[in-house]
């Protein structure tokens, strides 16, 4: 449901999505430009210091929806990023919450951010659709995306593989 | 042939009065279909909380026990939330309050904020201001919005995934066979 709420909230134009389509799920990408989302955090409070750091980052707000008859798990440690042949690495929420911490930044917009981040991990049940964001370094290539999803209800069916490489960090208009 | 009518009907009786036995009684054999979006969500008693509403009104969840409890937590940066609420809106309106008791529970925005959003989304509902967003932590909600149903008895039964539209007749059906005695 999170890849749904910059739509509510933002009143910067939105990139046309991108997206993967197989018989089991949907992955929708929407990249997020360092404008679109230091607006979003300023409209919500955050501190210019917060602000700051999160206009360096690479935003892509992504909503997956399970369209099998199963149970599909998310496990962000399965998803590898890279660019340009190389490995991209994510940040982990727990990066996010710790740096947030050790800046003493409030706790209303420590939380509020990671209700925007999408989940590390869930389990989506049939029909389930749920988001959020991920934040990656920014890079000006290309990103290629591999993920693996397990499948059934004790991750035990035939897992699906996904290979995309049509992802980018958006930019500011000049 | 009369003898193995009467043999006949003994074990008519005998095997409807061992039905009687073994079938639980009618509360707990209702059946609840589930529509589409809710699930089952067993986990023992509901975390409680004590927040303050958007008049400074202090709320327990524990001072709900007796009461079915539809608790939804939302923020108003959440597109799903802005088309779900008006729909709990219109669902509180057909309850009856004293056997479902609506609890809201805002995600760590201001007061100034909620207002804005209620004001324009539901005039008529409230909200719990989660100021620092620790009881949402707490309670880990799939995402935003998510609902979870708490029984009288103040065990967590049931949560919606995502936003639902309470005013459609399936969801207010099971509401209310939730709530009927």
């Amino acid at each position: 449901m999170l890849w749904l709420i910059f739509s509510a909230a933002l009143t910067t134009q939105a990139l046309a999505p991108l997206s993967v389509v197989n018989e089991q799920l949907i992955i929708e990408f929407k990249p997020r430009s360092p404008d679109q989302m230091a607006s979003f955090y300023e409209a919500r409070g955050f501190p210019k210091v917060m602000r700051d750091i999160l206009r360096k980052q690479c935003y892509i707000t992504v909503g997956i929806t399970n369209t099998s008859q199963q149970k599909i798990w998310l496990d962000l440690a399965d998803w590898k990023f890279s660019a340009n042949g190389k490995k991209l690495e994510r940040q982990h929420r727990d990066h996010w919450k710790q740096r947030w911490q050790d800046m003493g930044m409030p706790l209303r917009h420590q939380s509020t951010f990671r209700w925007t981040l999408i989940p590390e991990a869930l389990d989506y049940l049939p029909g389930e659709h749920e988001g959020g964001n991920l934040v990656l370094p920014f890079s000006k290539e290309q990103i290629t995306l591999d993920a693996v999803f397990a499948t059934g209800e004790n991750k035990q069916g035939k897992p699906i593989h996904i290979h995309y490489d049509q992802i980018y960090c958006a930019e500011d208009s000049p | 042939m009369s003898r193995s009518i009467l043999i006949s009907v003994q074990s008519f009786f005998l095997m409807l009065g061992l039905l009687m036995v073994l079938m639980p009684d009618n509360a707990a054999a209702k059946e609840i279909k589930l529509p589409f979006g809710i699930r089952e969500y067993n986990i023992g008693l509901a975390p409680n909380f004590k927040l303050a509403d958007i008049d400074g009104e202090m709320f327990d969840l524990k001072s709900t026990r007796g009461r079915w409890v539809f608790l939804h937590f939302w923020a108003s940066w959440c597109g799903p939330c802005r088309e779900e609420m008006p729909t709990i809106q219109a669902l509180s309106e057909t309850i009856d309050e004293d056997k479902l008791h609506f609890v809201l529970v805002n995600a760590a925005e201001d007061e100034d904020t909620i207002f804005k959003f209620l004001g324009v989304v539901a005039p008529n509902l409230t909200s719990m201001m989660d100021a620092d967003g620790q009881i949402t932590e707490i309670w880990k909600p799939r995402g935003l919005p998510t609902t979870f149903l708490i029984d009288p008895e103040g065990r967590v039964r049931y949560q919606a995934i995502g936003g639902r539209e309470w005013g459609l007749p399936v969801y207010r059906q099971f509401v209310q066979s939730l709530i009927s005695p």
